[in-house]
């Protein structure tokens, strides 16, 4: 059984969980030019590193952040999006 | 039909989804207390208007306790009161909150969208253990303590009540829920 440690329940089955997506900057539509918005709508990713990711834990319906090795698949660590917010 | 003397119908009840689901019993017991009053109340101003009235707010899968009723605090803006013995101090919060001026969170239905059963019996720990991959076991898992986790593959709220466990669930797995109680008592008894 594969566990992701949840910020307010602890650690769980993963199976309890569903990820959200890598955190991402949000473009003005008003403001972008069409390239890089349609590169923001349509394009993924797909480097190597640490990403953080939004991921939800389905029982208690609460919303946090992991970070993640893309090439390991290991999460380094998990965190309230408090944090993420404090730090803007 | 005024609506006070209107009755509910729960999902074993005749006409209900789960009518005709039985509910083990013998060394694995399911009850269903879905019919008890509850009240929640979730979002924003939620926990500053029940504080607001008196009721000391617990930590986050924590639970207190409010003139017989139980507070369960299920996240920071999410907080459910359980009443199954006092109906009438439960209604009173009800009546404040449904009079009081926002903000005030708002209801979160659970008396109608969750269902809510007790397992107990001579064979309880052996059944839970089957049920829930959490180690639940009163030395990690105290009489105020919540697991907001998975049982019976349902996700659920949990948590020790004085005969077992009460469990706490999407309303419309209620069959699904007893059968797989049923399926577990089965193996273990």
């Amino acid at each position: 059984m594969k566990l992701l440690t949840c910020p307010m329940n602890g650690p769980r089955n993963i199976d309890e969980f569903q990820s959200f997506g890598p955190v991402r900057a949000r473009p003005d539509p008003n403001a972008t030019a069409d390239r890089d918005w349609s590169r923001h709508l349509f394009r993924a990713e797909n480097r190597k590193g640490i990403v953080v990711e939004w991921w939800r834990h389905v029982p208690s319906n609460y919303f946090f952040l992991a970070e993640r090795n893309l090439v390991s698949n290991e999460i380094i660590r998990t965190f309230d999006a408090s944090e993420l917010r404090d730090r803007a | 039909m005024a609506a006070s003397t209107a009755t509910r119908i729960y999902p074993f009840m005749p006409g209900g989804a789960a009518h005709g689901t039985k509910l083990v019993s013998g060394a694995v017991v399911l009850s269903d207390l879905t019919d008890k009053p509850r009240f929640g109340l979730k979002g924003g101003g939620s926990a500053t208007w029940l504080a607001a009235q008196g009721i000391t707010l617990p930590a986050v899968n924590r639970i207190g306790e409010h003139h017989g009723i139980r507070v369960l605090r299920l996240g920071n803006e999410d907080i459910l009161l359980l009443a199954k013995d006092a109906d009438e101090t439960l209604a009173e919060v009800k009546t404040a909150w449904q009079a009081a001026p926002a903000p005030k969170g708002y209801s979160s239905w659970r008396e109608e969208g969750w269902a809510w059963m007790r397992l107990s019996g001579p064979r309880l720990a052996e059944a839970m253990s089957s049920l829930c991959a959490l180690d639940l076991r009163s030395q990690k898992f105290g009489a105020d303590d919540i697991a907001q986790t998975r049982v019976g593959h349902v996700e659920a709220v949990t948590f020790r009540s004085p005969s077992g466990f009460d469990i706490l669930f999407d309303i419309t797995a209620s069959a699904f829920f007893a059968r797989a109680v049923a399926a577990v008592a089965g193996h273990t008894a």
